[in-house]
Order: structure tokens, then C-alpha cells, then sequence
């Protein structure tokens, strides 16, 4: 019960980050998988489940007010839960409750309509001290609870139900299998969705470069972007001082 | 109007608002609405000092607001606050706000979110992935120091730039700064989306053939076959398969997911991809 409850308050953290601090960015899964590995003292599974969710959604994170499966709950419980049924296992829950929690932030997000009305009544009556009450307080109580009480129920109450699951993936080997491979596959459509903003009809040569230095020349990623800084770098140098002169 | 001189303590107090509650309350209705209120309250009771005036700020500061709230977001702050200083009427403090909103959220959310971001966590990720703790550590502190740095500087900058912010956003610096991050964009996207993205296949076929009166079993393995013609060829697909559905198609990226989701719980069952 009592890690439920700190798994609650680390999932109430990590959505209070995003809404102003944004310190640590913990609702990205490799943070909230890394800070519940942490607090439940398995490290490697929080790394691990956290970086296999993370590369799962990475690019999905392209807009800022965008709705997603909610991997933070996600890779909080893939982590907790990962640390009996092993990675694959936590990777395997964290997936569905990601998804089944989707609608949950559409409709906080709805819900979070009651602050702005009541805001009009405090400014119609000129009460600042009201105003300022309501949001040091409460402002951020709907959007908190909404991620804090899937994760403390699921925590406190969902052992039988992993058992279960348990025992399944024990006598299924072909689900971690399925899984596996989904995990591998998912990233692209993160990728997809960066392609998709940035200009690759007009520059095709820059990503065909990035992939050259990485299939052939096995260059690091910190390699390759640092390279990357230097092209752009130079492109702009020589563009620029063209048209300037 | 004779507007009142702010001092460093008020500046702080909404730097302070804008950093902790920014977004609290988001909602479709106004968005950012109650926290770019709550943040420019300590500057509109300075410079409002009647009471009616103060409530008609007020209520103007709770319409519709969207931006980037990290780049972005503090610039139009800095610049609003330099021109309710100087006592500039509502009307064009709003359309401040209104017209920068929208361009600068749009390249707030290309620099930092999908740029940034995405390079960071993949280092991170397969740091993290390689139990490296260092992975996790890194971003974090690639986010804590630029982040609030960046944020601190833009609010101060905007406020001593005042009202020639505009002026000087118009200038190209922002477009020159914003293809430089393309490129970067394109280049790491080139390198990163097959180091992440992992499609191989364990097919193989045996067949029997008959070399000098022997018989032999030869067996070809298809994913060496495939490498060989070009590496990650698999992901390099799957990839573009997904950016055509998304663009070309218009599908919707959970469509996408779903698919993909399919794909390879499928072809992981059966031993098709694997």
C-alpha cells in the first residue's frame, strides 16, 4: 500500500513537470520508468522498460498539446510491475494500460474547463487573491488525479491480476515473441512523424547522409549529430555568404 | 495613463508564476488562458493601480492563449510586460499576444520538441537500453540547464527588447536558426531511424541439390541476403511505409500504430520478422 501510494505521488510529479516546471520532463517514459525503478529499487528494469517505451514513442511527442497513449502511467507500471515478470512482462502491461488510459487525458483536458469558469468569476468580482488560490492549489489537482489513481489502484490491487498474466506468459512464449518484435517496429511511426514536418522532398541528400553515416560508416548517434551541427553549419555558411555577396 | 515603474522583485514574481504554473489548467476551451493570467497578475496590479482598470485587465488576460510554453512563451511575457510598463492600452498588449502565439508555437514546436527531444531521448534510450544509468541522467540535465536557461534568458531579453521584439523576430534570424535545426533534423533522422528502429527476418529455406553425384543440403538465409543489399533494409521500409501512410494517406497515427502493432505482433508470432 505504501508503494502505491509513492508511485501515485511520483505519477502525480511527473504530469505536475510538464504543466510548469518542465525541470526533468518526467512524463516521458524513460524518465517516469527511471524514477519508479528508483523508488522501487530496480534500477535496470526502470531503464529498461522506460527506454523501451520511450524509442516506442518517440516522435509522438512532436506537438505539445497532442493526445497519446499515456506511456507515463504506462512505463510507471511497466516498471513496478516489471520487476517480478521481468522486462518483456513489464513491457507487455505497460503497452495496454498506455492505451487504455488515452482517453482519460482527453478527458481531464474537457474537465479542466471548471478552472477557467471559475477564473471569469474571480476576475468579474476583481479578486486576485482568489484567483491566485485557485491555482497555486488546485489548478493542477484533476490532471494530477487522473494519473495518480490508475497507478495506485493498479498498484494496490492489480497482484493477482499480474499473477495471472504471469502464469500466461510462462506458458505462452510466443507472446513475448509478438511483443518483442512490436517493440522494434513501433519507433518508426516516430520517425514517420518527424519526416513529416521536416522538409524531406526539398533536402533529400541531408537524410540519406544520416543514414550513410550510421548502415556504412557505423558512426555513434552523438557522432552523427554532432557531424550534423557541422553540415548545417557549413551549408548555411556557404548559402548565406552566396546570396550576400 | 501614468503607468508605474516595475522593479526587479515584480519581474521575478511573474517569472517565478510563468515557471510553475504556466500551463496548470490547460483546458480545450482557453488552453493556457488561466495560467498567462496568473503569471501577469503581479505586473497588472502594478501598472493598473485602479481597481476598474485592474478588472478589465484582468478579464482580457483570461482569453484564448496557446503557444510553445517553453520557447515562446516567455518572449511574448517579456514583451507584453515591457509594454504594459509603458502603458500600452489592451487592445495592443492582445494583439501582441495574438500574433506572435501562433508563429512562435510553431517553431517552439519544431526546435525543442521534435528536434531536441527526439535526439536527446534516443541517446538517452539507448544508453538507458545498454544499462548505461547515465543514459537517464544525461537527459535530464540536457533538459533542467538549456530548458530553464533558455526560458530565463528569452523572459529578460523580451522585457529589455520591448516593442522592438517584433521588429527583430521579423528580422530571418529565426528562419536561419530554424533551417539550421532542419538540417540537423534530417541528418540525425538519417542515422537514427535505423539504430532504432529493428526489423529482421529468421527466414530461412533448405533445399537439397545434387553436386557431383552428392547430395547436399543448402540452406539460405534470407536476412543476409537482404543486408546485402542494403543494410536495415527492413527498417529503412517499415519507415517509409509508415511516413507514406502518414502524409501520402493521410492516415491518423494512431491508424498508424494500430498497424504496426499488428504487423509485428503477427509477423513475430509466426516467425516471419524476429
Amino acid at each position: 500500500m505504501l508503494t502505491a501510494l509513492i508511485l501515485a505521488i511520483w505519477a502525480y510529479l511527473c504530469i505536475f513537470d510538464i504543466l510548469g516546471p518542465t525541470f526533468f520532463l518526467g512524463f516521458r517514459p524513460l524518465i517516469a520508468g527511471f524514477g519508479t525503478g528508483i523508488l522501487v529499487g530496480d534500477v535496470q528494469t526502470g531503464m529498461m522498460v522506460g527506454a523501451t517505451l520511450e524509442l516506442m514513442a518517440l516522435g509522438v511527442y512532436t506537438y505539445g498539446g497532442a493526445t497519446i497513449p499515456d506511456y507515463t502511467v504506462g512505463a510507471i507500471l511497466g516498471t513496478y510491475f516489471g520487476k517480478t515478470l521481468g522486462f518483456e512482462g513489464g513491457v507487455a502491461l505497460a503497452i495496454p494500460a498506455a492505451l487504455l488510459l488515452t482517453q482519460v487525458d482527453v478527458l481531464n483536458r474537457f474537465l479542466n474547463f471548471i478552472f477557467v469558469h471559475r477564473a471569469d468569476r474571480y476576475a468579474e468580482a476583481g479578486d486576485a487573491a482568489g484567483f491566485d488560490r485557485m491555482m497555486i492549489f488546485f489548478s493542477h489537482i484533476i490532471w494530477g488525479l487522473s494519473r495518480a489513481i490508475p497507478v495506485f489502484l493498479a498498484v494496490a490491487f492489480g497482484e493477482d491480476l499480474v499473477q495471472g498474466i504471469s502464469a500466461f506468459f510462462q506458458a505462452n512464449p510466443w507472446f513475448n515473441r509478438g511483443i518483442m518484435v512490436t517493440g522494434g517496429v513501433l519507433p518508426a511511426l516516430g520517425f514517420a512523424m518527424l519526416l513529416k514536418i521536416l522538409p524531406v522532398e526539398q533536402y533529400p541528400a541531408f537524410l540519406l547522409l544520416g543514414f550513410v553515416m550510421y548502415a556504412y560508416l557505423k558512426i555513434p548517434l552523438l557522432g552523427i549529430a554532432l557531424a550534423a551541427f557541422a553540415i548545417a553549419l557549413v551549408f548555411q555558411q556557404v548559402k548565406y555568404r552566396a546570396k550576400e555577396a | 495613463m501614468a503607468a508605474n515603474k516595475l522593479t526587479r522583485a515584480d519581474l521575478m514574481s511573474a517569472f517565478w508564476r510563468y515557471i510553475f504554473f504556466f500551463q496548470m489548467g490547460w483546458n480545450y476551451e482557453r488552453m493556457q488562458s488561466v495560467g498567462y493570467c496568473f503569471t501577469m497578475l503581479p505586473i497588472l496590479k502594478k501598472t493598473r493601480p485602479d481597481p476598474e482598470e485592474f478588472k478589465e485587465a484582468f478579464i482580457t488576460n483570461l482569453n484564448f492563449f496557446n503557444t510553445m510554453p517553453v520557447l515562446g512563451a516567455p518572449l511574448i511575457i517579456g514583451a507584453h510586460i515591457a509594454l504594459e510598463e509603458a502603458g500600452a492600452s489592451l487592445e495592443t498588449t492582445e494583439g501582441l499576444k495574438v500574433g506572435l502565439m501562433g508563429p512562435l508555437a510553431g517553431v517552439g514546436d519544431t526546435l525543442i520538441w521534435a528536434l531536441y527531444n527526439s535526439i536527446i531521448f534516443s541517446i538517452g534510450s539507448v544508453m538507458a537500453l545498454q544499462g548505461n544509468v547515465l543514459g537517464p541522467i544525461l537527459v535530464i540535465l540536457l533538459v533542467l540547464i538549456p530548458y530553464t536557461a533558455l526560458r530565463y534568458w528569452q523572459f529578460f531579453w523580451a522585457y529589455n527588447q520591448g516593442t522592438s521584439l517584433v521588429a527583430s523576430l521579423g528580422s530571418g534570424a529565426i528562419r536561419r536558426i530554424t533551417e539550421l535545426a532542419t538540417i540537423v533534423g534530417l541528418i540525425v533522422v538519417g542515422g537514427f531511424a535505423p539504430s532504432i528502429v529493428k526489423l529482421t527476418t529468421p527466414l530461412k529455406w533448405s533445399r537439397e541439390v545434387t553436386l557431383r553425384g552428392e547430395t547436399v543440403t543448402q540452406t539460405v538465409e534470407v536476412q543476409p541476403q537482404l543486408d546485402s543489399i542494403l543494410p536495415y533494409l527492413l527498417s529503412v521500409l517499415v519507415t517509409f511505409l509508415a511516413y507514406w501512410l502518414l502524409k501520402k494517406k493521410g492516415w491518423s497515427p494512431t491508424r498508424v500504430i494500430a498497424l504496426l502493432f499488428v504487423l509485428g505482433f503477427v509477423g513475430g508470432v509466426l516467425g516471419i520478422f524476429g
